[in-house]
């Protein structure tokens, strides 16, 4: 089970390695997932983007290597917690709230790219 | 391939206030030449380069319904956002399926008793999409489509850059002007229309709300829900309308069968007014306390609504329409034709 899950510093650690497995000098940039200190990745994905990016430095005019998360569903449903903390770190009482986050798509990070190969699995139009 | 034309309102017309491109499409342009909604949006998107557009496509043979609950001649079948050439997948387009006609509609919506009427009997409604239509939307608050730095919300009728967050209203009506060649009243949308939109009425599949259940939202409530404070939501954004005679005379077609405003229809600024200049009945404790509290924020108080006046006659709203409709800061009417640039895509 263990090599099923791939904790979210180690995603960090084997993109970055990949992106500088051809030549160490490649510069690397990943943003999108700084609101999870922690979570769970399937093993066969991150293994799939891990070639992907040494896939991506084949071509010996990428000087950087850019790796953006982007929500799927561009509207999110977030629940707002607000809390009141007391002088001794607990909390007596929280309001919850709705908020939809509605934030640009995938499409923004394409703007003028020549080629797009869409792996994604599942159904799309 | 086939050609098809489209009009667009550009980003900057009417004296810069349209804030980003506005394209609109009939459908008889796009059925005649065999295309379909879908491939017509994506055309459109790849004829606009790097630009970015809100695309709603349009069946003005068609009847839908504004949020106010009031019959309007026309209706977006079909929306999308489109930028730099692409369409996203899987949100960027949006078809509104047919709501077709039963006496169950009737009676669970009271406002669409309008549907009966000789001017719309028989026709096909559209207002917003059923559950299949909303494909993976399922956690959206409301209808719209998305791709890149555009959202077209609303079933068409609110529309943003979600980057530069700009933004504009384009009512039910100014949009039938708009495809029927006439006038529109362009200006900022202020506090008055800010707490109209929030009055909606109950329905399956509205343009804003409404699923396979009625929207929770039923005529005399506000889904804005917020006090004092509903006015500013729209106060500094531009609004495309008609011009408020013709806001008069499809408001005066609902409350000639006797639909009651916080009762049947919506309880907004334009619709009370009207009623109260038209001397026809209100749902006074119909409409919630909360309600009010937005009402009576932009002047649109009980005592007023109340105060005896002489009814005036249907031709005479007509003729005094902007004097007794609130709504709209700033607004100057402009010719469609000055506005709208008609061109072709291919698809």
């Amino acid at each position: 089970m263990k090599l099923m899950h791939t904790k979210l510093p180690d995603f960090y650690k084997k993109i970055k390695a990949a992106a500088k497995k051809l030549r160490p000098d490649t510069d690397f940039e990943v943003r999108g997932l700084e609101s999870f200190k922690t979570a769970k990745l399937a093993s066969l994905r991150v293994g799939r983007v891990e070639d992907e990016i040494f896939e991506i430095t084949q071509d010996p005019g990428v000087k950087k290597v850019e790796v953006i998360a982007v929500p799927y569903n561009p509207e999110s449903m977030f629940t707002i917690v607000v809390k009141g903390i007391q002088e001794d770190g607990s909390c007596k009482k929280a309001i919850l709230e709705n908020m939809y986050v509605s934030a640009p798509t995938e499409e923004n990070e394409l703007f003028g790219v020549k080629e797009i190969d869409d792996r994604r699995t599942g159904n799309r139009q | 391939m086939s050609k098809f034309r489209y009009r667009i309102i550009p980003q900057g017309a009417a004296d810069g206030i349209v804030p980003l491109n506005l394209v609109y499409i009939d459908k008889k342009d796009i059925d005649a030449a065999g295309i379909s909604a879908f491939d017509a949006c994506k055309a459109v998107g790849k004829a606009l380069g790097d630009d970015c557009a809100a695309v709603n496509v349009m069946d003005m043979d068609a009847i839908t319904v504004t949020s106010d609950g009031i019959v309007a001649d026309g209706a977006v079948v079909a929306l999308a956002a489109v930028d730099h050439a692409m369409m996203n997948k899987v949100f960027g387009f949006m078809n509104v399926s047919e709501i077709t006609y039963s006496d169950k509609v009737i009676k669970d919506e009271p406002h669409m008793k309008q549907w009966l009427e000789d001017c719309y009997k028989g026709r096909k409604l559209f207002r917003g999409p059923n559950t299949q239509d909303r494909g993976e939307r399922s956690s959206h608050n409301e209808n719209m489509s998305m791709t890149g730095r555009i959202v077209n919300n609303n079933t068409g009728s609110e529309t943003m850059n979600v980057v530069d967050m700009t933004e504009i209203l384009i009512p039910f009506f100014g949009q039938y002007e708009i495809m029927t060649g006439g006038e529109v009243l362009i200006g900022i949308a202020g506090p008055v229309v800010s707490v109209g939109i929030g009055m909606v009425v109950s329905e399956r599949h509205g343009r804003i709300f409404g699923s396979d259940n009625l929207g929770s939202y039923r005529a005399g409530m506000t889904a804005h829900n917020s006090g004092v404070f509903a006015k500013t939501v729209k106060q500094d954004y531009p609004v495309i309308a008609s011009k408020k005679s013709v806001l008069a005379e499809y408001t005066l077609r609902a409350l000639d069968i006797g639909l009651v405003p916080g009762k049947d229809i919506g309880s907004s600024p334009a619709v009370l007014s009207l009623a109260k200049a038209y001397g026809k009945p209100i749902a006074f404790d119909n409409i919630t306390e909360r309600a009010w509290i937005e009402l009576e924020s932009v002047g649109i108080t009980r005592q007023w609504l109340k105060e005896a006046v002489k009814p005036m006659s249907r031709s005479e709203i007509i003729a005094h329409a902007d004097e007794i409709i609130p709504g709209v800061e700033n607004g100057k009417v402009y010719k469609v034709s000055d506005l709208v640039e008609f061109k072709e895509a291919e698809a």
